[in-house]
């Protein structure tokens, strides 16, 4: 591996537009830069090589919560940590926590991002997974504007997202899950910062014993987070919902998947856990959405 | 591409330097300032070893480029000794005998240093999480979360012998 990173032309833009306008300038010689954990680290790999990079370090209002009765808003430069201590002890958005809290270390939380998380569009995110349950949407600008991007249209292929050369993501809106709601995240791991093997993000909603509404996110068992819409079919028709559904459900979830054997583990093995985890996340979520 | 201008303040002093903005703060503390107490080891995010206080939070000198750590209060190793004495909890690693090569040393204490700065009072689980991003392959982790819970009693107690 390469000790130091190629030479590149480092811009700090102090507004969206100005990035924006640099990036459609440097296409597709840019790359942007928020904390820069992911993207350092591919540029010593030579995976990338960027000669401009752009940095949203100066752009006031990225790092911007605001947490009411509609939704959950993040600026895209808001940290993995400042969530993670700000979703401590509230179920409403337990999913996203549970996926942040499992994730990597102290030192990666207090510096990377949850967008730049997003935006590496790897297959295993767990921030995906647990955002694309919660039906979060995402701002994108770009120099024609702005436009909004719910998650499960985001991603298109392992690394691809549907991100323009010149476009940015600026803030995650997470719909704020109402009452009689519960969602939860479970990823299988070998070691704690491994990445996932497999994971399992859900989020629903009761109508007394029906299931109303139902998200039931995978991650690491395609290119890239899908939803497993059959399973999710079948707890909407179920009646009642109860815990049969749910070992149904999970059912329906382990053979709508196609999982490869990869590095970390196999397609056999991640077909079975998807079982295991969508039943316990099921659960979870259905005891939450009681309390 | 042509070297900048920047400031860093590490350890209360600023330092005006020109560096290439390809450089990562862990190379400018050791190359450009010789504050060289800072290791650095896989350069992926995985050890530790290259970790500083950014504004009182461990991070990774590392996986952050110098520029973007202009504004901000860094923090090394170098920075926890006072008028000579070493800081309570480089005490209670040599007492603990939490060193062995030494070379995961500077950023286990720099984690050490954010979590009591926050919490006076941890468990050893919570030194556990808070050193999980620090890994030592020598010692083992038992003498290295004895020394950060017997620091954070003497700092509490205000000893500093």
């Amino acid at each position: 591996m390469a000790y130091s990173l190629k030479s590149f032309e480092y811009f700090e833009p102090s507004t969206i537009e100005e990035a924006t306008r640099l990036l459609s300038t440097y296409q597709p010689k840019a790359k942007v830069i928020a904390a820069g954990v992911d993207l350092i680290s591919r540029m010593r790999h030579r995976k990338i090589e960027p000669q401009y990079v752009v940095s949203l370090m100066n752009i006031p209002g990225l790092t911007d919560i605001e947490n009411d009765e509609e939704s959950l808003r993040f600026g895209s430069m808001t940290t993995l940590m400042s969530l993670e201590l700000l979703l401590k002890g509230d179920k409403t958005y337990a999913a996203l926590y549970e996926a942040i809290h499992n994730l990597s270390s102290v030192q990666v939380k207090n510096t990377a991002t949850l967008v730049g998380n997003l935006c590496v569009a790897t297959p295993a995110s767990d921030m995906s997974s647990a955002l694309c349950a919660l039906n979060a949407k995402l701002k994108i600008a770009g120099t024609s504007g702005e436009r909004i991007v719910p998650i499960d249209e985001f991603y298109l292929d392992v690394g691809k997202t549907v991100l323009q050369p010149d476009e940015i993501v600026t803030q995650v809106i997470v719909p704020r899950p109402g009452s009689h709601s519960g969602n939860a995240f479970y990823n299988l791991l070998r070691v704690k910062c491994d990445v996932a093997k497999v994971n399992v993000s859900v989020s629903l909603t009761l109508d007394n014993d029906r299931c109303q509404e139902v998200r039931i996110a995978l991650g690491a068992v395609a290119p890239t987070i899908v939803r497993a819409k059959q399973a999710e079919e079948k707890l909407l028709k179920s009646n009642p919902f109860d815990e049969k559904a749910i070992v149904e459900a999970a059912q329906t979830a382990s053979t709508e998947v196609k999982p490869i054997t990869d590095i970390r583990s196999t397609a056999e093995y991640r077909q079975e856990m998807v079982k295991v985890l969508v039943k316990r996340a099921l659960e979870k979520a259905w005891t939450r959405a009681r309390e | 591409m042509g070297e900048q201008r920047i400031t860093l303040n590490v350890n209360g002093r600023d330092y005006d330097i020109s560096i290439e903005p390809d450089m990562v703060l862990a190379d400018v503390l050791r190359e450009k300032l010789d504050l060289t107490g800072t290791k650095v080891s896989c350069r992926e995010g995985e050890c530790g070893a290259c970790t500083i206080l950014m504004d009182g939070k461990a991070c990774l000198s590392c996986l952050t480029l110098a520029v973007q750590a202009q504004g901000k209060k860094i923090v090394t190793i170098e920075g926890l000794a006072e008028k000579g004495q070493l800081h309570p909890i480089q005490k209670a690693f040599i007492n603990h005998g939490a060193i062995q090569c030494g070379y995961c040393t500077p950023g286990m204490i720099m984690s050490a240093k954010a979590l009591l700065d926050e919490n006076p009072n941890p468990t050893p689980d919570e030194v556990k999480t808070a050193l999980s991003g620090n890994l030592c392959r020598c010692t083992g982790y038992v003498k290295i979360v004895d020394a950060v819970m017997a620091a954070a009693d003497d700092m509490k107690r205000g000893e500093n012998k």
